[in-house]
């Protein structure tokens, strides 16, 4: 009985103890371990008068060892059930339709760079496991993802679709596999179950913009996955997992409104807002949604244009002079004002900054929907940032047995002169990675790389400094290349050639429409030596949205190539056919002919042909017969007896068998 | 009540001019769906994108009528099997259940003794065959073992095949499992032909059997009881400019007491409680159901009675007529068997000389 007492003060001990962490838990955890989503969305006038419309959604779950179990309130379970059944530690899923312009639309940004991706499925993953258990994750991971995003990923399954690569395209510690594509088809029935997984799915907030005939009329969409989960890290720190999907579209705005001046009309910009791009209002946000804004930004090249454009106005009419920023700047004007504007951190560009104006949509509803508008008063004319070389890849040679793949570099010549100030030193380096992987029945021999720098040949080893090919096998793997190249700065143009021989495929592997070419995944070329990285100045750095933290990362500036069609040889299947149709054709002729000579009873047949000539008394035929057999010196009887005739018969069968026995072999020399 | 119906639906189809296939199938998927088949329940098999085709004017929409009031791939299709997925392989192993151990849920036929199938294929075929994706052909042999296989791995308690294609009827004459019921657009050497076509589109949007499949079942929602043969008489062979083929033989239930919504619906089952979390007990539940049904049925037989008597005439006569038409077939295939046995002598005889000879010529070659 007397520890009854000493039991009760402990257990009242714990549960004060109890009562305190949780409350710090609640204090602390509405801070850091509860499941938060925000949505957001940024637009962007393109230079070739199309739109850019950057969906950006991120759903963060706290560790399992502090979260409620496996309940979940905001993050989707079948994405964590996926974290958690396979060990993934990150991971990237894409779909895109269309092939990003890194010309018009920018190729030095970190939309670009983090958001363009090649035609097709991409699908990248690291693994958390041993490893020798990563292939059997990955082909587990590839089913699941085909069931949840109902496309055909799961034919990444088989080694010969995917590469372990070293260094090439990211960095990681052996647990790594990427398998693209490229002929994958994107549509609705993959950006469903993609938007399912948001907490509001496509029914309120910014996804409800998402028009599926307006998108998909676009010139380009990529809708994107991206996990990070240190769920089953050993280190201390312990982010949970982050779940962060970017639907990137690129539309054509419709211009028939605009047509007031016909005049200034040609370089006059669409002018555009949410409901002409999309069709449809934003009424309201996700209530579920941490934050969800709407941000339009204004590249470097457009804000130059336009404060050049302001000083034009100032010094014709002074009335403008004093007006602060570009708020009520003469070259276009917003139908709603914005709630508040960044400037970017400039560092290396010392011409101007780009501009990001944001909106809040928190105090918009049904019933004041947000329908931000922007209509062009003075045409503009601007250049996107430009990667520092713009890379494209082809085939040269004809043929069905060989050619040869050509990557070729033009130097973009930056005007902003990152280049500039190191040119004339031969230390200056262009650093440039490319990483390709080619399906085996290219057969790409490796060691015909050859490299031309300003169309001179070069030895290989004054330009790669890296190297690491792995040659495809067949039917089991393709073959990786991962190079490092080193141009000098100064280099106007660049290429790499290779050659390859075309395989065969057995007939089972021909896809029903091989004659349509087969298609070898985008390369990827890496920039390493060249971050995007964009920094607004803000106010209040605390509580940066997702978006903007992401643009803020230093990332290399990545692009990719075209996908490469090459016409392999196709069986001609309707060859087979003819080829049976005319030997049966040869055959039924010859047998036919042989039963006939062979069945056939002459005899008879001449008796009642004779016997029927008696009777019928053909004259002349008669007295022919009767003409021959006194020729003959024989006596004329008109009925033969069998017992002569077997004799004639044999002779006259063997004759025959010889004459198309001779048909046979001269059929049998003709045919050779 | 049918609470356990699932739908195999196929469009075998590649290439843009076969946009009506495709059609077809989600105008099915579509019907199915909107009679209560969930979509766990619906594997939908697709062999070519038409929505987001290059060549589509109306991207991420499909139509099967020209006046576009309709567009199947709203926003919710599920698409299971796509593109170079749809193969004679994987749509056997769909029907028998034989899958790689990774092969997620929603890819798989998860049926089982009491299921009601519905077996939707569309696209070209001919004698015994359907061509899958213009590589393949599934015959009518591997159908009628894939279906044994499925009854003898108790997969089905029914099975509605449904074949829109080129002599279909065809396709159904070696199936022997019992439960099985099979409807096709056409008979041997009939073609099925396309409905219409769409100079928007520019290329026809439905075949006819599909679409008076479809007008009929426009006119019904998931409660209904019209029964099979209402269906199977709503077919003219004037306006399908084909003979739809029924195989009924294998299937032991009168169609007039069968209602359409056992294959091509279904009504989940929702027992009403008055609080949250309360244990009803089996019992009242089932009395409730029984009073239900009883009260259905009635009112099913009234409805039969009016709406089937002129279309029971056609039916039969149909029949009568298939009848015919087999027995002729037959007739003259024995006379041709008959000849042939004479035949067969000769043939052989020839063959036995003509070996000598070859291998005098061959030798003459050499």
């Amino acid at each position: 009985m007397a520890h009854l007492p000493r039991r009760t003060h402990s257990i009242l001990l714990i549960l004060s103890f109890q009562i305190c962490f949780s409350t710090i838990f609640a204090v602390f955890g509405s801070v850091f371990f509860q499941e938060e989503f925000s949505e957001e969305l940024l637009l962007k006038p393109l230079p070739d008068r199309k739109v850019l419309a950057h969906f950006h959604f991120e759903t963060t779950a706290p560790p399992l060892s502090t979260s409620h179990g496996r309940h979940h309130h905001l993050f989707p379970k079948a994405i964590a059930q996926l974290v958690q059944k396979f060990h993934v530690k990150e991971m990237e899923l894409s779909f895109t339709q269309g092939r990003w312009n890194y010309d018009r639309w920018g190729g030095f940004d970190p939309i670009s760079s983090s958001n363009a991706k090649p035609p097709g499925v991409e699908l990248w993953a690291v693994f958390d496991v041993p490893k020798d258990q990563v292939d059997a994750s990955w082909k587990n991971l590839t089913h699941t993802l085909s069931g949840l995003f109902c496309a055909s990923i799961n034919f990444l399954e088989s080694s010969t679709t995917y590469s372990a690569h070293e260094w090439g395209f990211h960095p990681s510690s052996g647990g790594l596999r990427y398998g693209t594509l490229p002929r994958e088809a994107v549509c609705t029935e993959n950006l469903t179950p993609w938007l399912k997984l948001l907490p509001c799915r496509d029914k309120a907030g910014l996804s409800a913009l998402l028009d599926r005939p307006s998108i998909y009329r676009g010139f380009y969409h990529s809708q994107r996955l991206h996990l990070t989960s240190s769920e089953s890290h050993s280190s201390g720190v312990e982010s949970g997992i982050v779940l962060e999907q970017a639907l990137t579209v690129v539309l054509q705005p419709n211009s028939h409104k605009t047509s007031k001046t016909f005049l200034s009309e040609t370089k006059l910009q669409p002018s555009w807002s949410l409901s002409s791009i999309f069709g449809r209002k934003v009424t309201g946000r996700c209530v579920l949604a941490k934050s969800s804004n709407v941000y339009l930004q204004l590249e470097r090249g457009l804000v130059t244009e336009l404060e050049n454009l302001q000083k034009d106005n100032a010094i014709t009419g002074p009335d403008h002079i004093g007006s602060g920023g570009l708020k009520d700047n003469p070259g276009f004007e917003l139908s709603v004002r914005p709630d508040k504007e960044f400037k970017e951190a400039n560092i290396l560009h010392r011409k101007s900054s780009s501009v990001l104006y944001e909106y809040s949509i928190e105090r918009y509803s049904a019933f004041e929907p947000f329908d931000l508008g922007l209509t062009w008063k003075f045409p503009v004319v601007w250049l996107c940032p430009r990667a520092p070389l713009h890379s494209s890849r082809f085939l040269m040679g004809s043929g069905n047995q060989r050619g040869t793949i050509a990557i070729s570099f033009i130097s973009t010549d930056l005007e902003e002169g990152f280049l500039g100030a190191n040119i004339g030193e031969d230390s200056c380096k262009l650093q440039a990675n490319i990483f390709q992987v080619v399906p085996w029945y290219i057969k790409v021999y490796y060691h015909t790389l050859r490299v031309f720098v300003d169309g001179k040949p070069q030895a290989i080893a004054n330009v790669v400094e890296k190297m690491h090919v792995s040659p495809s096998e067949d039917k089991v793997s393709p073959g990786v290349m991962e190079l490092v190249l080193k141009f000098p700065c100064a280099v106007k143009s660049a290429a790499l050639t290779l050659e390859f021989d075309k395989g065969f495929l057995h007939i089972d592997e021909y896809p029903p429409d091989a004659n349509q070419g087969f298609d070898i995944p985008s390369a990827v070329i890496i920039f390493p030596n060249f971050q995007t990285s964009m920094q607004y100045l803000e106010d209040n750095s605390s509580n940066k949205s997702p978006m903007l933290l992401k643009f803020q990362e230093k990332s290399p500036v990545l692009s990719y190539t075209e996908i490469l069609l090459v016409p392999l040889t196709t069986p001609d299947f309707s060859m087979p056919y003819n080829v049976i149709t005319i030997t049966c054709t040869v055959f039924a002729l010859y047998f036919g002919s042989l039963l006939n000579v062979l069945r056939r009873r002459v005899g008879e047949e001449e008796r009642i042909l004779k016997n029927r000539a008696s009777k019928k008394a053909g004259r002349l035929p008669q007295l022919l017969s009767r003409l021959s057999a006194k020729l003959k010196g024989k006596e004329w009887e008109p009925p033969k007896s069998p017992s002569t005739s077997s004799s004639f018969i044999s002779s006259k069968l063997i004759l025959k068998v010889l004459i198309v026995a001779g048909v046979a072999v001269f059929w049998q020399y003709y045919s050779e | 009540m049918h609470t356990n119906n699932w739908a195999v639906l196929v469009c075998t189809s590649r290439f843009w001019f076969n946009y009506r296939h495709m059609a077809n199938t989600l105008s099915l998927y579509r019907t199915v769906k909107r009679l209560g088949i969930p979509d766990e329940r619906i594997i939908l098999m697709l062999a070519d994108d038409m929505a987001c085709n290059a060549r589509n004017k109306y991207p991420a929409q499909v139509f099967n009528n020209e006046n576009h009031k309709l567009n199947l791939y709203g926003d919710n299709v599920e698409v299971d099997y796509r593109g170079y997925e749809v193969t004679v392989e994987n749509f056997f192993r769909v029907l028998t259940g034989r899958h790689e151990n990774a092969v997620p849920r929603s890819k798989r036929l998860l049926s089982d003794e009491g299921s009601h199938i519905l077996l939707y294929m569309t696209g070209h075929g001919g004698d015994e065959f359907l061509k899958f994706q213009d590589s393949e052909e599934l015959q009518s042999h591997d159908l009628a073992d894939a279906v044994k296989q499925m009854k003898e791995k108790r997969r089905f308690k029914e099975l509605l095949i449904m074949v829109d294609t080129c002599q279909a009827a065809t396709l159904f004459s070696q199936l022997q499992s019992p439960g099985a019921l099979a409807i096709g657009s056409s008979m041997k050497g009939e073609n099925s032909y396309s409905h219409h076509l769409d100079s928007d589109v520019g290329v026809s949007v439905v075949d006819r059997f599909t679409f008076y499949t479809l007008a009929f079942f426009e006119r019904l929602d998931m409660y209904d009881n019209a029964s099979l043969t209402s269906l199977f008489g709503s077919y003219n062979p004037s306006m399908l400019m084909s003979t739809a083929y029924y195989r009924t033989d294998l299937y032991q239930r009168h169609l007039e007491e069968v209602p359409v919504t056992n294959f091509f619906g279904s009504v989940m089952e929702t027992i009403h409680t008055d609080s949250a979390y309360r244990v009803l007990s089996r019992k009242e539940s089932g009395s409730v159901e029984i009073r239900m049904s009883t009260e259905k049925s009635d009112h099913d037989k009234e409805r039969l009675l009016l709406n089937s008597n002129d279309l029971d005439q056609i039916g039969e006569l149909n029949t009568q007529d298939q009848r015919g038409n087999i027995e002729c077939i037959w007739s003259t295939f024995h006379k041709e068997l008959q000849k042939v046995k004479d035949v067969d002598s000769f043939v052989n005889y020839g063959l036995v000389i003509m070996l000598p000879l070859l291998t005098v010529s061959m030798w003459l070659s050499w």
